[in-house]
């Protein structure tokens, strides 16, 4: 039988099964935000983000667990982003195509695939123990540094790219040296897009736990973070615990902590769309 | 005639396929060299080689040696070289800042002038380059808000403001319209009493109109060279009068 499908229907099959696809897409990302923000909104209150906890956790607020989040989230960008920025120029802007550059760049292909609770693993092994860090802000800003590295290499090395290499010629065809050029060319011409870059790492690691597990987070600690050296309570690892391991947990308390967490997130992201957009948009060539 | 600068047996390779061979030219003080020859005949190659721009590619290979004032080229500084041989490229190339930024971009960075007398180089430049009259105005608005014709020229004035002995000029007309390309090759003539022009065109007309002296290259090698009059009128080789008359190429 000589059976053909007429042209007209195939493209209105095809273009059906392509949009379900993608709506398919959106479907479970508007549940988990209406299912966290219906069951969380009523615990979120002023009071919720700038107290400590009480009653075990199951009542007060969160403070410290934002700050301490936020304190390794920060130091992590800090380490991170300039050794990041570094590496790609130099892979970028001076590497000659040679075995070790090879290797290098296999070797930050690799780094991006480990599991993060493997970094989590070296970070205890390496900074809390050998390095004497302990349980601390440092040892775990360290381990999420090293795990979000390659992610800003490579997002540095694309706007890095991203700079038209005529900029380059020209730059050195006045005489201007290598170093020059991608100081007062290449660089403040690619920042916007490293920076953003930097923002996204900054939402991505916000909500990583197993890095920091074992290298940063503490079950509860009765006073704000003092020093680099601490432990401190860190939004993942509590909301893990609230809803694991305390009975008799208030259902909006752990909610209301998904959300905050949620929040910091997704704010940074819209941060990041913002920029980009913006700076798309002031570009001069 | 003083040489300013002198090939001697230079032969360069991408890859190891070789594009120029066995060249011997010399370029004179305060004149406009043209050169002239048919798509891939190595013209370009050859400008690159002589402010080596063509260093930064990995697969580019070379022998000879080229002289600039009986100093080999390829034993000095490659940035002090680009310094005192500037080069213009085929497409303009505005960097993305002001008129005034494009322009003392380079003398800053080189310690040339002091941000006193900047103003002064800026505007130098541009006069030179007959570009002032056109943005004396707007020079702090972006340079790639300028047509076509005034980023070539706004090119020129970046490479006058850091005074160099040597302009290489690739192609600079290949885009402009008439009116752009008569402005461009009027800044050059001028140019020509201050420094020495090595001029590629693709425009056999603008060679007889500006040159000196024409060499016509083929296929990596220099077929001819000759003053422009004599070249034009009565050409030694065959081919270079089957190219200037349109016959091949
Ligand atoms: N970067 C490069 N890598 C490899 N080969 C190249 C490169 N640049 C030029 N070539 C080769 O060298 C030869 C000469 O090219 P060149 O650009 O010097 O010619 P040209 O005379 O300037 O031509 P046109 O008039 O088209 O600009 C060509 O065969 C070209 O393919
Ligand atoms: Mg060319």
């Amino acid at each position: 039988m000589n059976f053909k499908l007429n042209p007209k229907l195939s493209q209105k099959i095809a273009y059906a099964v392509l949009f379900l696809s993608t709506i398919l897409v959106i479907i479970p990302v508007l549940i988990i935000v209406f299912n966290i923000v219906k069951n969380g909104y009523s615990a979120i209150s002023w009071e919720f983000l700038t107290t400590m906890p009480k009653d075990g956790m199951r009542a007060g607020g969160i403070l410290p667990a934002i700050l301490g989040t936020l304190s390794i989230v920060l130091c992590a960008i800090m380490i991170t982003l300039p050794v990041g920025v570094c590496a790609a120029i130099y892979l970028n802007e001076y590497a000659k195509d040679n075995l070790l550059t090879r290797i290098i760049k296999l070797a930050i292909v690799n780094l991006a695939g480990v599991p993060s609770v493997v970094y989590g693993l070296f970070g205890l092994g390496i900074f809390v123990m050998l390095l004497g860090c302990g349980v601390s802000i440092i040892a775990g800003a360290l381990t999420l540094s090293i795990m979000e590295l390659p992610v800003i290499i490579t997002t540095a090395r694309g706007a890095l790219n991203s700079v038209p290499y005529a900029f380059r010629e020209a730059s050195w065809s006045l005489g201007v040296s290598r170093w020059q050029t991608i100081r007062h060319i290449v660089l403040p011409n690619a920042l916007p897009g490293i920076m953003t870059g930097a923002i996204l790492s900054i939402a991505r690691i916000s909500g990583e736990t197993a890095p920091i597990l074992f290298t940063a987070a503490a079950f509860y600690v009765p006073h704000l973070p003092k020093s680099m050296f601490d432990q401190v309570m860190a939004l993942p690892y509590h909301l893990y615990i609230i809803s694991t391991q305390i009975p008799n947990m208030p259902k909006n308390i752990i909610f209301g902590t998904a959300l905050v967490l949620l929040m910091l997130v997704l704010s940074m992201s819209l941060i990041a769309i913002v920029a980009r957009i913006y700076f798309r948009k002031i570009r001069k060539w | 005639m003083v040489d300013k600068i002198k090939v001697n047996n230079l032969c360069c390779f991408y890859g190891g396929k070789e594009v120029i061979s066995s060249l011997n030219i010399n370029v004179v003080k305060n004149e406009i060299l043209s050169i002239i020859g048919p798509s891939n005949s190595g013209k370009t190659s050859f400008l690159r080689t002589l402010n080596r721009m063509n260093d930064m590619n990995v697969n580019f290979s070379r022998k000879g040696n080229i002289f600039l004032d009986d100093e080999n080229i390829f034993d000095m500084n490659p940035e002090n070289l680009r310094k005192r041989v500037g080069m213009l490229f085929a497409m303009p190339i505005p960097l993305p800042m002001s008129i005034y930024d494009n322009i003392s971009y380079a003398p800053k960075r080189l310690g040339i002038a002091s941000n006193r007398n900047m103003d002064e180089v800026v505007e130098k430049s541009l006069r030179d380059s007959s570009l002032w009259d056109e943005v004396k105005d707007r020079l702090n608005s972006s340079a790639i808000k300028l047509s076509g014709g005034q980023q070539q020229r706004l090119c020129i004035a970046r490479i006058l403001a850091i005074e160099p002995e040597v302009i290489l000029f690739d192609e600079p007309c290949s885009g402009l319209d008439p009116i752009s390309t008569a402005k461009v090759e009027e800044a050059m003539l001028k140019l020509k009493e201050k420094y020495t022009i090595v001029l590629v065109t693709n425009n056999v007309k603008q060679a007889s109109r500006v040159g000196t002296r024409t060499a016509f290259f083929l296929m990596g090698e220099l077929v001819e060279i000759d003053n422009t009059a004599k070249l034009f009128v009565s050409p030694r080789d065959k081919r270079t009068g089957d190219y200037i008359t349109g016959r091949f190429g």
